[in-house]
């Protein structure tokens, strides 16, 4: 998962407590009384990030795509997402239960804050709603609430696919740029690359960056750019999203390392295939979006209505390295919004 | 009011009662910390260029934003306008493939005529500018990203500007300091001018010192403040315009640290919250200060994990020696009797 630019705008004391209102009036406690008898069609609700994050605009645009078949069958897909990422466990933990009093026949959810969460999931799961965790959490979290299975990636795992991909093409000294630090998710991308480079006798770093840059290309190209003047030695920069990647490039270019220092992110955009189409980005790593919103909410419904369910357990979508041997086939599917 | 249009004298005394002396030695401190600190790299060329950057773009917020801030109003929207206009730039010529200068036209109109609602609603409803540009802060994000996804289906979108736009906009000179600072300095001298040579800065002091007698004295209180919101909407405009270039795209998340930023900025630059008292020079300062702090912190060579914590502490030093030469300022010294 990422709540990479939205996790910072922590510094919106104002703009957290109206969420928290908001939220507080939202979620009312679960009633006993959780599956109204519905038509034929299965109510699924989705529980994910801002719609207004990149990442999170494309997880939406699968679940809309799976949304056709469902309501083609005669039921319905609802969306939750938090205002913000302020408070993020607790406000999905209530995300859950809203979901669950609203009738919900099929939860899909996004386990960011297992402690925070796992609670309401268990009780959906003892409503005996069908809950299908996606995009963070893994599989351990699945046996823990008694959900269906896991559908998503694995950051430790993407992050050592990145780690090697950047010591294989020579670097030595690789720098993490976290701009979310903190967030579990992204440390274990972090250690991951760290562990990737080890493998081929490269070290990582991690360089965590402060909320006060939330949303600034400008403090954050600037940072990276200090970092790569102040430590010659790094030739190698990966970062955790796709507009960290786009300020790491003006930083390598404002730096004057252009061609010494290789460039790697976490996610993908039009920008990051651009460069990696002419050779200034070495890759991308894509943990297929699309595909998670796409494959759980699919999942959610098919095991609700017909009692389907993958036997693979967990689904992984990602890693997926984006380099420039397979580029053109992506560009086409970022154009389309889907990857 | 009238401690703003004192003649100032030459002269250390004076010079160390000026508003904007405790601004001068808060960003010369912090800058000789972090050139002891941060050693050589810091001082370089691409070292000034980091927080000169950072600088830059904050300060063509952070200067119009002063000015409303002097007016006695707070304007919280920049972040959000921020990311509507560089959201409109980006889908108008991005997208649609328009002309980019038509997309800049019309980005820069979107954050004017954001700061024209602002203003008015402010002014027809007598609600703090403080709960009415936080609506507008929350209403312009979700229109932005209601209709981005609308007309783009995604969240972010690139455009590549034509070499002239790109040149005036979006490029590095030397590789190294973005035309942005060309900008700052622009409408740093404009709201200069404004501010201490038009008829209209006397009555931005006025509104901030007494809105009422303000008023009694026939200054047109409320297109005085509707201008400054549209001022502080065009200047968060422009930024968004420089980024779009910059970074050859737009995200509808952007923009949102402006806000806070914005304000500590002007208050390290010695303007009070409550308004009527302040100066550009002491803004300018202001901004420099978080600059090099929010860019120095990366030349220490530290664990990066501290960068927050001494941020905050620097601030509040650069806050409290602003106080104390502000407070030095308005006491004594001049023969004129002075309020406060």
């Amino acid at each position: 998962m990422k709540i990479s630019r939205f996790a910072k705008a922590t510094s919106l004391f104002a703009v957290s407590a109206l969420a928290l209102s908001l939220t507080a009036c939202s979620a009312s406690p679960a009633p006993s009384e959780s599956k109204p008898a519905s038509t034929d069609g299965i109510d699924v609700y989705v529980i994910g990030g801002m719609p207004s994050d990149p990442f999170w605009g494309v997880v939406k645009s699968g679940a809309e795509a799976a949304a056709n078949a469902v309501e083609a069958a005669g039921g319905t897909v609802t969306w939750l997402g938090p205002q913000n990422y302020d408070n993020l466990g607790p406000d999905a933990g209530k995300l859950v239960d809203s979901a669950i009093s609203a009738g919900a026949e099929a939860i899909v959810v996004a386990d960011w804050v297992p402690d925070a969460e796992n609670e309401a999931i268990k009780r959906a799961v003892a409503a005996g709603i069908p809950v299908i965790h996606y995009n963070a959490g893994g599989i351990e979290q699945a046996d823990a609430t008694g959900a269906l299975t896991y559908i998503g990636a694995d950051d430790y795992v993407a992050g050592v696919a990145g780690g090697e991909a950047a010591a294989l093409a020579g670097a030595k000294h690789i720098l993490c740029v976290n701009t979310v630090p903190g967030s579990a998710n992204q440390e274990a991308r972090c250690a991951g690359v760290a562990d990737g480079a080890a493998k081929h006798d490269a070290t990582g770093e991690q360089l965590p960056l402060p909320s006060s840059n939330f949303g600034n290309p400008t403090a954050v190209a600037n940072a990276i750019k200090a970092a790569l003047t102040k430590d010659p030695t790094i030739d190698g920069v990966v970062t955790i999203g796709v507009q960290d990647a786009d300020s790491a490039a003006s930083a390598i270019e404002q730096a004057g390392l252009t061609g010494k220092v290789q460039l790697g992110t976490f996610d993908l955009s039009e920008t990051q295939l651009n460069r990696i189409k002419d050779g200034t980005q070495l890759f991308a790593i894509d943990q297929q979006p699309w595909l998670q919103g796409y494959l759980a909410v699919s999942a959610a419904w098919q095991y609700a209505q017909y009692g389907i369910l993958p036997a693979s357990r967990p689904v992984l979508t990602g890693p997926s390295l984006v380099t420039k041997s397979n580029v053109d086939v992506v560009i086409a599917g970022v154009a389309a919004g889907v990857r | 009011m009238s401690t703003q249009v004192k003649k100032q004298s030459v002269g250390f005394g004076s010079l160390i009662r000026r508003p904007e002396f405790g601004a001068l030695i808060g960003a010369l401190a912090v800058y000789i910390f972090f050139a002891i600190a941060g050693g050589a790299p810091f001082m370089a060329p691409g070292g000034s260029a980091s927080w000169l950057n950072v600088a830059a773009e904050l300060g063509i917020i952070a200067l119009p934003v002063a000015l409303v801030m002097i007016a006695g109003d707070l304007d919280l929207s920049v972040g959000s306008v921020l990311a509507a206009s560089s959201m409109t730039l980006a889908i108008l010529s991005g997208f649609y493939g328009l002309p980019t200068w038509v997309g800049i036209i019309a980005a820069l109109l979107v954050g004017t005529l954001i700061g024209i609602a602002n203003g008015y609603i402010v002014t027809k409803t007598n609600l703090p500018a403080f709960v009415v540009t936080l609506a507008t802060l929350f209403a312009v994000s979700g229109l932005t990203l209601g209709l981005t996804r609308l007309l783009v289906g995604s969240t972010a979108v690139s455009m590549t500007a034509d070499p002239t736009t790109k040149a005036l906009f979006g490029t590095l000179l030397d590789g190294k300091f973005s035309v942005a600072i060309f900008w700052w300095l622009g409408v740093a001298v404009l709201v200069s001018w404004i501010l201490y040579k038009s008829i209209f800065g006397n009555w931005i002091f006025a509104i901030g010192g007494d809105v009422i007698s303000a008023r009694a004295t026939g200054i047109p209180v409320a297109k005085v403040r509707i201008a400054l919101f549209a001022a502080s909407g065009f200047g968060a405009a422009l930024v968004g315009v420089l980024q779009t270039c910059m970074y050859n795209g737009a995200q509808v998340a952007n923009g949102q640290s402006f806000v806070f930023n914005s304000i500590i900025a002007v208050v390290v630059g010695g303007v009070l919250l409550t308004g009527g008292y302040g100066s550009t020079i002491g803004v300018i300062l202001g901004t420099l200060t978080f600059a090099i702090v929010n860019q120095g912190i990366y030349y220490t060579g530290w664990n990066a994990d501290w960068a927050a914590l001494i941020l905050g502490i620097l601030l509040l030093i650069a806050v409290l020696t602003n106080n104390t030469f502000r407070r030095l300022a308005l006491s004594g010294g001049n023969k004129k009797e002075k309020k406060n």
